[in-house]
């Protein structure tokens, strides 16, 4: 139950952020529009086996916008997308992972300005992983005794099949159409912050 | 996948207040949580049966609990490989890297298949939460806090349909074009998709444009908001939230008084005494007042 607050804490810091920030209309329905495609990329994908355009968009979007607009993005394609599949144990769970690969792609384009294509496919790759182990979490802190790394990684590698296809789907959609989708967004995200006025 | 999962079907649990409907999940699943004891997890289930039914929802909740028995085959697994706390030894494999050597305990199968039911008491209370909380309840809710994040929510609900419906026809026209979305190699496959979604989100960062214009025509970011919609609290809705709450503070009281809690290691606690029934049946009693009040709102004029 710890580990559950610990999630719910950490997403309302981070949507407490973004209510905070000095969103505009124009960020708000951007914000919106990535986010139902993110949700978008769930349903278009479903013929490949756990190949997830959801965290490939939600990445793109925070490399572009910002960590806090790419966690929105991440965490609101979860829910929005489970209005439809169904909520459940994992929807909280699906927003930490996937609004904190939004906001983790944010932060590295700050950290690393010049990280080029391979380093982010090889980011959005171990976010392919990273997203399992944190959907595990919840498994393993619920219903698994003792908690300890023993019973982790028994989990982990009983999901390991899902999240390898989960990774190589993620690098395979950044490696050949990343670079396409990062320039699309940015003209937007100009486009967005141009004011015009009239004297 | 156009329709929500929802369905309003104008019944008595979903016309609650969203606060009453939430309080009384949210008391049902952190109740889940904290008990142990596969009596009270009975419980907790048969209670949240009894709202499902009540809903009319009993075929989603086969869906649920389809899906959750197969995500308890791991629990099942998992915790007798991993657990060494067992007194009770059933089995003794090989030594494995990392894990040592593998002792199957009947503690463990025990504590594995009352786990296994606490997820299935988890999935069947999401499943209520489907069936009985309209998403735009929910999203009033949290507009009072997060109004901007609501509204990210709301806008988003609204267009994931419309971006299925115009998904159909770029793949349709996609199709005419001759492409073959069933045919190729993974990277041809994934190429033809990427270029679905290329060409939706281009339309829909355009439409984007103009929800901002909307938005800000309608004086978006001009200062706080002025206008609420507010659902009226009923008596139904109070009697449910007292019901709610008196059963979260019975069990949190219950548990620190350790009724409701099984000890699995190093040997089985016992599950079973007379002042645990006792608190068990206090509690299902409080946690049946919806379904109870649902039942007479379809049978009894004089509970309408």
């Amino acid at each position: 139950m710890a580990y559950t607050i610990v999630a719910a804490l950490v997403l309302a810091v981070m949507f407490l952020s973004f209510e905070r920030g000095k969103a505009t209309s124009k960020e708000v329905a951007l914000v919106a529009v990535m986010s139902a495609a993110a949700a978008m990329g769930r349903v278009v994908f479903a013929a490949l086996p756990n190949v997830q355009a959801t965290t490939f968009i939600a990445m793109v979007s925070g490399y572009v916008m910002g960590p806090e607009s790419g966690f929105m993005v991440g965490a609101a394609a979860a829910l929005v997308s489970n209005f439809f599949m169904g909520q459940g144990p994992w929807t909280p769970w699906q927003m930490l992972a996937w609004g904190l690969a939004g906001a983790s792609a944010g932060l590295i384009k700050r950290i690393f300005p010049g990280i080029g294509r391979l380093g982010m496919t090889f980011y959005c790759l171990l976010w392919g992983y990273f997203f399992g182990w944190i959907m595990n979490l919840w498994y393993w802190s619920s219903f698994v005794r003792p908690l300890n790394i023993n019973a982790f990684i028994a989990a982990c590698i009983s999901s390991i099949w899902f999240d390898s296809f989960h990774a190589a789907g993620n690098a395979i959609l950044y490696y050949y159409f990343g670079e396409g989708f990062i320039k699309v967004l940015k003209r937007f995200y100009r486009r967005m912050k141009v004011t015009v006025r009239y004297e | 996948m156009e329709e929500l999962f929802y369905h309003e079907k104008g019944l008595f649990l979903q016309k609650l207040h969203p606060a009453a409907s939430l309080a009384y999940i949210c008391t049902l699943l952190v109740l889940t949580l904290i008990f142990t004891n596969p009596f009270y997890l009975a419980g907790l289930f048969f209670c949240t049966g009894l709202s499902v039914w009540m809903l009319e929802g009993l075929e989603t909740w086969e869906l649920f609990l389809k899906g959750g028995l197969f995500m308890t085959v791991p629990i099942m697994i998992i915790n007798p490989l991993v657990s060494k706390a067992g007194a009770t030894i059933l089995w003794r494999g090989p030594s494995l890297p990392v894990f040592g050597e593998i002792t199957v305990s009947m503690e463990a199968v025990f504590y594995g298949a009352v786990m296994s039911l606490r997820l299935l008491d988890v999935i069947s209370i999401f499943c209520l939460y489907n069936i009985m909380v309209h998403p735009d309840k929910a999203m009033n809710m949290l507009e009072r806090f997060a109004f901007k994040s609501a509204l990210v929510l709301s806008l988003a609900t609204r267009m994931f349909p419309a971006m299925i419906r115009h998904l159909e026809n770029i793949k349709e026209i996609q199709l005419v074009r001759g492409v073959d979305f069933s045919g190729g190699t993974f990277k041809q496959k994934i190429n033809k998709y990427t270029n679905l979604i290329y060409i939706l989100l281009l339309s829909s960062l355009e439409d984007s444009m103009e929800i901002a214009e909307a938005m800000h025509a309608r004086a978006f970011g001009s200062g706080r908001r002025t206008r609420y919609v507010r659902d009226s609290i009923k008596p139904a809705d109070s009697v449910c939230l007292a019901a709610a709450a008196a059963a979260l503070l019975t069990g949190a009281w219950g548990t620190v008084k350790g009724y409701g809690v099984m000890n699995f290691y190093p040997r089985l606690g016992p599950a079973y005494s007379r002042g645990d029934m006792r608190m068990l049946a206090l509690l299902l009693s409080m946690l049946s007042i919806p379904s109870l009040l649902s039942w007479g709102w379809r049978y009894c004029r004089y509970f309408r």
